[in-house]
This record gives structure tokens, sequence and C-alpha cells, in this order.
């Protein structure tokens, strides 16, 4: 690749991490608009959404990328046309903007994937009718008559200095006449300096605005509406300076003016970030070996030496551990990234299909690893659209069930220890299990005619083809979505529940690490081999005396808090010879009913590993999530717990607790 | 989502001022017994609405709730200074914006103020 190339192709890259800024927020803020659909939209709203589409207008330009700047320069010609006239959003403008808006991100998209760019021209005709229908004709959409509102660096303003007051009452609020509606004609007739609220002798509320105007006419036509005026004398001290100096004046009142806050946000490419964290890696590799040099030479050094490189090496260790914390923060972003865009998607499906919904969202400002945030939107994509098409019933069937008509979905997401948690939850009808479990024989994934439970049923909905549609439909594609979901999630370290109740909705839960890289692991041993088990998936480690172990149907259970809690040697598991023991130390993973225990000969210790994942499919083993390195150099593997675990709950069908 | 929140609580009407100075301009045409205020809005800070109701005998009484965003304790800070009766911080719940604002209606009866 030439030089020259690979410029283009890192400042594509910037293209799309900044179109995709200004999509979203113009996303956003039509959806504030949706809002005040038919009344005066907020002018800080459409400003915003200007801004928006002005700035992919200039940024599409730069990369050529004609049909997107056409599209944005239309968008952006409605939204003035919205401004100058008096801001009457229709529901035609604005599905108009919408669609707009769609065609836009298709076009990036499509530009970005490398693929043929969609048609545009319906979309930027439809724009361009609706520009001219907007602006209104009394008001004209030349945009030289629009006068110049008040901003520091403004043309400079001419005519005599006014105070206008602005006496509120109910009767004027019913005949339409607002504080909002004056300061509007007010900023058409010249420069308005300050406006402040007074309080009345008698308890009532008076605005004071400081205008400059030539029009005393207008003024004196707007008498009827609550209006007085009078010229600002020239003693007072506060319009004594020059108008150049008022702006200042005004600006230090801190009314009317926004006060532009400059960003401190630096954009970073990840992939320095991934370097920083790669060297920390290393780091903490060097430092494990440091640790073990320390334990062999602790004979031959004099004591009281040991004891200082002891401590400047516990020293070391607690930096490290605060480094990579703060580098594990600068990764990490808010995970209303991926929340933000799910309104629209919502919206659009519960048009499609004729339901009504309301999406509820909590907890967007939970971090997660950045890496994280971009696999896990497809999979909540996918989750909210299931819950939009298959979840929520249609108003009649709900009103049927005694249910509100608007259909409830709520997104969340929390931090659990070193965990995250995104729920994705409906209000709709529940997963008929009965049904999938009869879908499941029919198709010869389940062999007996147990019904099934949660975990059971998840496995069923993520088996590959498995459809309980009798029609793939746009939404919900042809069987293997939740598979996928479930491929993603666990691929990134997480893991996957649901939870559902007929006739009263159904909740998806995905729970992953918070970063992938370094993690603290538990170091276990087995014959004379070592393995590294993540602490996320660990609640516990006990000890075992073998005669507390008992055998039942073949399986082998042991006695904790009062419970039978199933476990399995990991020696037996992966074929190790190890000697019988007297005791034995098992790690517990899951609780309540779904715990279970992996037996070791002993743990050793706790460290923090570089985790290397293992993706290549054809050394993947089932329960190895990857290898690590020790300090001595020596290569372990990494137990999977999550898929561990499963696999010892599904092997034996342990449902039934056996009391003690 | 606010205004959404609100209207769960069925036996209470609410108005919805736009911008700051609307929000004034209500006090007079559609008297309420309580305030929640949004800090950021079009117009004016909504400290500024704050001050300017503490500051008039009138609405010195009148609850308001601030809404804050995260990371902002300097506004909130300004906020309780400036005479809020409570905040919330944004991201809140439906839920417990609803409770707030009982509880802060309830408060005001139980002092026994005006409606």
């Amino acid at each position: 690749m030439s030089d020259e190339l690979r410029f283009e192709s890192s400042f594509l890259d910037d293209y799309f991490a900044e179109a995709d800024e200004h999509l979203v927020s113009a996303r956003r803020n039509l959806l504030a608009l949706e809002g005040t659909l038919g009344g005066v939209a907020s002018p800080a709203v459409l400003e915003e959404l200007f801004r928006s589409f002005h700035s992919l207008k200039g940024i599409s330009a730069m990369v050529e990328l004609y049909e997107a700047e056409a599209l944005a320069h239309h968008l952006e010609g409605c939204l003035r046309a919205l401004r100058q006239g008096d801001a009457t959003l229709t529901p035609v403008l604005f599905e108009t903007l919408l669609s707009g808006v769609r065609a836009l991100e298709q076009v990036t998209a499509a530009r970005r994937s490398e693929a043929p760019l969609p048609v545009i021209d319906g979309a930027i005709a439809a724009l361009q009718s609706a520009a001219s229908e907007a602006a209104s004709p009394a008001r004209g959409a030349d945009p030289s008559s629009q006068p110049a509102r008040q901003r520091p660096g403004g043309p400079s303003p001419s005519g005599r200095l006014w105070k206008v007051t602005f006496v509120p009452s109910p009767e004027l609020t019913a005949r339409g006449v607002k504080v909002d509606s004056i300061r509007e004609r007010l900023l058409q007739l010249g420069h308005l300096l300050a406006v402040a609220p007074r309080v009345l002798a008698g308890g009532g509320i008076a605005f004071e605005f400081d205008l400059q105007t030539e029009r005393e006419d207008a003024l004196q036509a707007m008498r009827g509406d609550g209006v007085s005026y009078e010229p600002l004398g020239t003693s007072d001290p506060a319009t004594d300076e020059a108008p150049a100096a008022s702006g200042s004046a005004t600006a230090s009142r801190a009314w009317d003016i926004a006060v532009a806050v400059p960003s401190n946000v630096v954009r970073v490419d990840l992939s320095r970030l991934d370097d920083l964290m790669r060297l920390i890696g290393d780091l903490v590799v060097t430092r494990a070996r440091l640790e073990d040099t320390l334990r062999r030479i602790e004979g031959s050094v004099a004591p009281r030496d040991f004891r200082a490189l002891q401590e400047h090496d516990t020293q070391l260790e607690r930096q490290l551990r605060d480094l990579r914390e703060g580098i594990m923060r600068v990764r990490l972003v808010p995970v209303g990234e991926i929340f933000r865009r799910m309104p629209f998607v919502v919206r659009d499906l519960a048009r499609d299909h004729g339901k009504r919904v309301r999406l509820e969202v909590t907890g967007q400002g939970t971090e997660i690893d950045k890496f994280l945030i971009e696999r896990m939107m497809d999979p909540v994509l996918h989750l909210v659209r299931n819950a939009v098409s298959h979840g929520i019933e249609a108003p009649e069937p709900r009103a049927a069930a005694g249910k509100p008509g608007e259909g409830t979905i709520r997104l969340s997401a929390s931090t659990a220890g070193e965990s995250v948690v995104v729920e994705i939850a409906d209000d709709g009808r529940g997963i008929d299990t009965p049904k999938v479990a009869a879908r499941a024989r029919a198709a010869g994934l389940l062999a007996d005619e147990r019904p099934l439970d949660d975990r059971q049923l998840l496995d069923v909905l993520c088996t590959s083809g498995f459809s309980t549609r009798d029609e793939a439909d746009r939404a919900s594609g042809r069987g293997v979505g939740m598979a996928v979901v479930r491929g993603a999630v666990q691929e990134l370290g997480g893991t996957l529940a649901v939870a559902t109740q007929p006739g009263r909705g159904t909740t998806f839960t995905i729970t992953l690490p918070l970063t992938l890289a370094i993690t603290g692991a538990i170091v276990a041993h087995v014959g004379n081999r070592t393995f590294a088990v993540p602490q996320a998936g660990v609640r516990e480690v006990i000890e075992v005396q073998r005669s507390d172990l008992r055998t039942i149907e073949r399986h082998e259970l042991a006695t904790h808090r009062g419970q039978a809690l199933p476990v399995v040697r990991l020696g037996r598991l992966f074929g190790i010879a190890s000697a019988d023991r007297p005791r034995f130390h098992v790690i517990v993973a899951g609780a309540g009913a779904s715990a279970v225990g992996l037996l070791v000969d002993r743990i050793s210790g706790q460290r923090e590993i570089v985790v290397k994942t293992i993706t290549d499919p054809l050394i993947r083993v089932e329960g190895v999530s990857g290898a690590t390195e020790l300090g001595d150099g020596r290569l372990v593997l990494i137990l999977d717990m999550p898929a561990l675990s499963r696999r010892l709950r599904d092997g034996p069908r342990l449902k039934e607790r056996v009391s003690t | 989502m606010v205004r959404t929140a609100l209207a769960a609580l069925d036996d209470v009407s609410f108005v919805e001022a736009a911008s700051g100075l609307r929000a004034i301009e209500m006090l007079v045409t559609e008297p309420v017994s309580a305030v929640v205020l949004d800090l950021n809005m079009p117009d004016m800070h909504g400290i500024d609405v704050l001050r300017f109701l503490r500051s008039h005998d009138h609405y010195r009484t009148l609850p308001v709730m601030v809404l804050t965003t995260r990371h902002d304790e300097a506004s909130r800070e300004a906020a309780l200074a400036a005479g809020a009766s409570s905040y919330m911080t944004k991201p809140f719940t439906p839920g417990g914006l609803v409770q707030s604002v009982r509880e802060l209606l309830d408060a005001r009866v139980a002092r026994g103020g005006r409606s």
C-alpha cells in the first residue's frame, strides 16, 4: 500500500467515525423534535440538527462522497426553511427529515462496506419540496431578510436602545402571546442585548428586554400584547458604553446567550490503546518473573535486603495494577452508545408491525470496554428487534389480556463486580415453552419428553436453524439469530440467560466481563498440570475431604452449605492422571440450583494473567478459553468456567437436588 | 421522557415549559405547586431560573427539583446553594422521578404550603 493510499484510508476511517457521531446526534435530535410535533420546535434542537447536517455536508465533500453531501445539503435546506418559517414541524415534514437521515446513513454505510450506493433521487426530491413548503411565503426564504440575531461579532447594530417590558397574563397566554413569541418578534426587529425577568410590586412577573432597533413603530404595534417600552436613558451606566461594548456587558449577565464550552475530549485511535495494553501485559509477565526469581533467592540474601526487595516488588505490583486500571478506564465508553440507536429501531419496527411500544432505557452511563461495545451492538439490536416483533403483542390481544395497549421494552445496563449486565425485557406474551419443546422434538433436537427449564429453552432457541415462526420476517431473520447472539456473547467471555413467563414477558440477560485483556485468575493444579481460572466466573473455592464425596448414579456430589453440589474432577475431564488424595480443592461456579464444582488437586494462589484467547476453530477446545504465560515462562491453559459449568450441568440431568 | 414519566402521577396535572423564560412566565399564567427544573435549557441556565424564583418572596417556598447530569457535581452544588429543594441525577428511572416528585409534593402538604 502506498503512503498516499494509506493516508486516504485512515482519512476515510476518520470520516466514518465523525459522520457516525453526527448521524447519531441527528437521530437523537430528531427524536427530541418528534415530541414537539405540530408545535413550536425548540430552537436549540433545530440549531444542533442544523449544525450536524452542515458538518456532514462539509466532511462528505472532503471525501468526495457527493451523494451524502447532497443529502446533507437538502436536509440543511429543510431546517433552514423550518427556522425561518414559524418553525412548525408537521408530521409529514418530520417523516421526510427522518427518511433523509436514513438515506444518509445508507449512503455512508454503503461507502464503508464498498457496496454500490443506494439511489437517493427520491429522498432528495422529497426534501426539496418539503423545504419549499416549510418556508412560509409570507416571510420569504431569502436568508438576507433574516434579522441579525444577538451574537457578539455579528453585523454591527444600529438604532436606539429601548427597554421593552412584557407583562404576561393568563389572558395573553390564551391568545398565544407568550414570552417566547414576544422574544421572537423582538429578535426580528433588531438587536436583542439582554432579557431578564423582574418581580412586580404586586407579586406578578415582568420580562425586560434591552433592544436596539430603529423600528419604534413596530414596538408601538405591540402595545396591545402586554408590551410597554421606553428609551434607555444615557445616564444608565450599563448602557453608557458604546454598542460594541454592550455585547460583553450582556454576556456577563449570563442571560440569553449560550456559552460554548470548549471540549476537552481527545479522540484516540483504538490501536494505540491496544499497544499500551500489550505493553502493560508484557510488564505484568516481567513482574511475575521477578517475583519467581525473588522466591528462589530468598535463602541466599540477607533477610533485611530481601524484605526491601519484596517491598519494592509489592509496590511495583500495586502501581502496575493502577496503570492497568487507568488504561482500562480510558478504553471504557458508556454503554449508552448502543442504546442511543434503539429508540429509532423500536419506533420503525413497531410501526411496521402495527404495535405500540414504549422503550425505557436505564443505565446508559454504565461503562464497558470499547472493544466489547462494538461487538455487542448487533446482539443487543437483535434481541430488541425480537422483543418488538415476537415479544410484544398487537394492541388488541394486549387489551384482551388486560394489559395496556402500549407494550414496554426495558433496556438496562448495570455493573456487577467485574461484569457488566445488560438486560432486554419486554412485557409481551412470553415464550411458549411447550410449543418450542414440541418443535424441537419434531426437529430431532430434543430426545426426551421432560419439560424444558429456562436454560434448556435457551439452548433450543440458540440452536442454529431453529425458529418458531413459520415465515421468516424482516426483523427476525431465519432462525440463525439467537445462535449468532449467543455465539457473539460467548466469544466475548460473556453469558446469555433467558427468563420467560407466559403472558407476562421475556427477559434476556447478557453478562459480560468489563475487559478482556488482563484479568485476575486462580492458579489450580491437577497432577503435573497447571491451569488458570479467571476469577470473574468463580464464586468461591472450598476444600473437601475425600470422605465427604458421595457418588449417586455415577455422579459425584459434595455437600456445601447444606446443599448437594455436583462436582466433576478436572483431571477426569481432561484425561490427566493424578494420585488419589485425602483432600481436594473445589472451585464453585454459579449459584443456587445451577451451582457446580470443579474438583482440582490444589489451588496454589492467585495472580494477574494476560489472556491470549484461542479463536482458531481448529485448535479450539470446549472448556479452554485461551492461554497465558506464568512468571516462569511456562504456558498454561485458561479454563472457560461458563462453558465448563454448562457442560457439567448438561451432561447429567442433575435437576433433582439431594437434600442432606 | 420526563413528561412520560410524570404522566404516571394520575392525580397530578403538569404543564411543560420549553425554555427558562417560558417557565417563569408560567408561574403567573398556570400556577403550579412544584417545579421540576432541567438545568440545561435552550435560552437560559436553570440555575438562573432558580435564583430568580428564590429572590422572589412569592416563590421562595415553591418546591423545586433540579435535574442534573452525571459528573456535574459543580452544578448540583450550585443548584442546592441557590435554593433547590431536591435534585435528581440523569439518567434516572421514570419510577424514581415520579417517586421524588411525589415526595416533594407530600412534603409540601405536610408543611401546609399553599396549593
